[in-house]
């Protein structure tokens, strides 16, 4: 076991909103949204037809013809995030590549692909075999450990809405009890037909763009996208002079075994896991200066989870604001937690509560502060990341900005 | 390189195969040398003469849950909750006798929601929007198996769902491992879980593997319960075998191949029995590392898949004589790579 705090060394981010951490950094603090309308497919028919959508995206720009046809949308996402993470982590050559390991969350992968592949032999024609090679999300990870030649862990995590979350999570217990030295973990999505159709079939997605906590929302609006963070023990990476970017203090995962697609009604699951995550992280709640919620949009979420929030920070609810930063993002499923995570890192490093955009009116149901008018100076240094997903698999991590010294936690 | 050492011990096990249901038929099957996979139907693939696989068609999703209930739940699901049942029985967990939250559920997941997903597209790209079936999509995740289980019976502990390659049970089954070490929870239900679906063959054919890495592919589910040992002998269940280390890596580097294995395989390579299991160059390279009395390729007999390292490690676990050591190896093409080491239930 390492006593040490965990490090976040590197961040990468390639998504609808920005595609590079300066520019999602200037997203996030001055709420840039990224939400328009797709292109990617035909969304005629669904009554939602807008997302954050990587636009005018051009996988040629990036990548080698021959990379561009076999990697799937997702895994490029993942590959030039991931990139960014690592050079800014100045990793390389610092380890040896055994005690770097990988792990992804993923979500719908390869499908954009895949479902191209099931339309063609539908119709009778002869579809491309390679459109089914990105269909799981593993082949994410095995891309990412190949290509950067991350010879340790490989796991990639697939709870859905929480995946990328519990990935990160899940790489610094690796750290924590010393069986890694460094991880790249995150995830990535990309829009698929499935989960467009999917969630409008559900009737969860707002036509218009999604307002959380706000009168009148009527559900989510989907992204896309990866990030991608690098964690290390904060004294290995202090003594080979890496800059540190934050810290994952803790986190907690835990099935709310309630129902597949609805939240555990009371808060209550909601509340243990950020408590838990505030356990894990030897936190008491009063160090909290605000949440980056799941925030989704949808109107039991956003009850959901203020209803949790009453029950863990009491009397000090009204102080510790909860804001959803996918208004910006959208929804990027299997990539949300770290995207937010990334979010979140940012704006505790420039003492900035994101705003949440998008405001329709105040829902009586939803009292806390959501920032819904401007951003708010802060000067805690301490955040939570929830991450709730279908089937009850909920994550909260404890992030903490550059600043936290050493026993502040 | 990741490396597990503490002591877990497996108190029950369960599966769901091509054998039956139950961990006895495989352990039978297994025991005989005999294979349990049918030829693939002309049907389903044309031309495929001579090819094998191992569909679970004596489950009966209505022996172990409602039809009503049976209907909400993919196939996948309908394994996972009918193996978690077992598992518990066997463990002689009653529902209720654990606090919920100490008790929670890790599966590796190989292509479960891949039906759903195909039969939820094919819906729209047959009729549009009218197609779309809304109780199809929430069970198009590959979590649906852990979470179902886990609202059936109760498990409000970690939950967590793994895929990764022909390694994915063994990835959940690490991780369960790691929560109860790490004090996350009492119990832990960990294995896998995979589906085999006529449309899953086609695209194994098109993609030029039915007769590599989709040869003999099975389905099902297999499920271990895994406590601390002083937790079992408090509840007063018989221990199965123990848990005593788990080595992990990703990748074996061409320039340092050796190293890697040195890091993978414990220093003693003499063991009683070896299981091995997935598919690759690389399980042969790492059984070739290791001496052993007897070998079980469980795949060979019920099927391999993505996730069927559970019914792999649950046959394994029971098969160790009490003082045996044993080696169970896992591996997938290019990696990663898992190796599992066992005590019979005499205590390490």
């Amino acid at each position: 076991m390492t006593a040490g705090r965990i490090a976040i060394t590197g961040m990468g981010v390639f998504c609808g909103a920005a595609q590079s951490v300066p520019a999602f950094r200037d997203a996030i603090l001055h709420g840039v949204s990224g939400v328009g309308p797709v292109d990617l497919f035909d969304v005629a028919a669904f009554p939602s037809q807008i997302a954050v959508q990587v636009k005018e995206y051009d996988p040629g720009a990036w990548f080698t013809r021959r990379q561009a046809t076999r990697l799937s949308r997702t895994d490029q996402f993942a590959l030039l995030a991931a990139k960014e993470a690592l050079a800014m982590s100045g990793l390389s050559g610092c380890y040896d590549p055994y005690d770097i390991g990988v792990c992804v969350g993923g979500g719908a992968a390869g499908m954009f692909q895949a479902e191209q592949w099931l339309a063609a032999e539908l119709r009778g024609e002869t579809a491309r075999p390679a459109q089914l090679r990105g269909v799981l999300p593993d082949k994410t990870c095995t891309e990412l450990a190949q290509t950067f030649c991350l010879a340790g862990y490989q796991g990639s995590i697939t709870t859905a809405c929480s995946s990328s979350a519990t990935a990160i999570g899940w790489g610094a217990d690796l750290i924590r009890t010393g069986r890694q030295k460094a991880m790249l973990c995150g995830g990535a999505d990309s829009l698929a037909l499935l989960t467009f159709a999917g969630f409008n079939s559900l009737k969860v997605m707002d036509p218009e763009p999604c307002a959380p906590f706000s009168l009148g929302r009527q559900g989510i609006t989907l992204g896309e996208g990866a990030a991608f963070v690098v964690l290390e023990e904060e004294q290995a990476a202090r003594a080979r002079g890496a800059e540190i970017f934050g810290f994952l203090l803790g986190y907690a995962l835990l099935g709310e075994a309630h129902h597949m697609t609805a939240p555990e009604p009371s808060g209550e699951s909601a509340a243990r896991v950020m408590t838990a995550a505030l356990a894990a992280a030897g936190l008491a709640s009063d160090r909290v200066g605000w949440v980056n919620a799941h925030g989704t949009g949808t109107p039991a979420n956003d009850v959901v989870e203020s209803n949790a929030m009453q029950q863990v920070f009491g009397d000090r609810v009204q102080q510790v604001p909860l804001i959803s930063t996918k208004p910006i993002t959208g929804h990027c499923l299997g990539a949300a937690g770290s995207i937010e995570s990334v979010a979140t890192l940012l704006a505790l490093n420039a003492k900035t509560i994101p705003r949440t955009l998008h405001f329709r009116g105040k829902d009586p149901e939803c009292d806390l502060d959501y920032c819904h008018d401007a951003s708010k100076p802060s000067d805690s240094s301490v955040a939570l990341s929830n991450s709730f997903a279908f089937g009850g698999n909920i994550t909260c991590l404890a992030l903490a900005a550059a600043d936290l010294q050493q026993g502040g936690a | 390189m990741d490396t597990f050492s503490g002591t877990i011990a497996i108190t029950g096990a369960s599966a769901v195969t091509v054998a039956g249901t139950g961990l006895d038929p495989v352990l039978s099957a297994l025991k005989e040398g005999r294979s349990c996979l049918q030829p693939v139907p002309e049907e389903v693939l044309a031309g495929g003469h001579g090819l094998l696989w191992g569909r679970a068609t004596q489950f009966k999703a209505a022996d172990f849950m409602p039809p009503l209930k049976a209907r909400k739940l993919d196939r996948c699901s309908q394994f996972a909750v009918a193996t978690t049942g077992q598992a518990l029985r066997e463990a002689g967990i009653d529902k209720g006798a654990i606090p919920a939250e100490r008790i929670g559920i890790a599966l590796g997941c190989g292509f479960g929601g891949i039906a759903n997903s195909a039969e939820f597209l094919t819906g729209y790209f047959r009729q549009g929007v009218a197609g779309l079936s809304p109780l199809l999509f929430p069970n198009t995740v590959a979590n649906a198996p852990a979470s179902n289980a886990s609202i059936e019976f109760g498990l409000k502990g970690p939950n967590i769902t793994f895929v990764q390659r022909f390694c994915s049970a063994e990835s959940a089954i690490l991780s369960a491992c790691r929560f109860i070490e790490e004090g996350r929870a009492d119990v832990m239900l960990a294995g896998g879980v995979d589906e085999l679906t006529p449309l899953m063959m086609k695209g194994f054919a098109a993609l030029g593997q039915v007769h590599s890495y989709a040869s003999g592919f099975g389905e099902g589910c297999g499920i271990l319960v895994l406590e601390r040992e002083e937790h079992a002998v408090a509840h007063g269940v018989a221990i199965k075998a123990r848990i005593g280390r788990i080595a992990t890596l990703g990748l074996l580097l061409p320039d340092a191949e050796q190293a890697g294995i040195d890091r993978l395989l414990p220093a003693q390579r003499s063991f009683d029995q070896v299981s091995l299991s997935g598919a690759g160059a690389g399980i042969d390279l790492l059984a070739g590392k290791i001496a052993a009395q007897t070998v079980l390729r469980t795949g060979q007999i019920v099927g391999q898949s993505l996730a069927m390292g559970g019914v792999a490690l649950g046959a394994f676990s029971y098969l160790l004589q009490p003082g045996q050591s044993g080696l169970h190896l896992a591996a997938s093409p290019e990696g990663p790579y898992f190796a599992f080491s066992l005590h019979g239930d005499t205590p390490a």
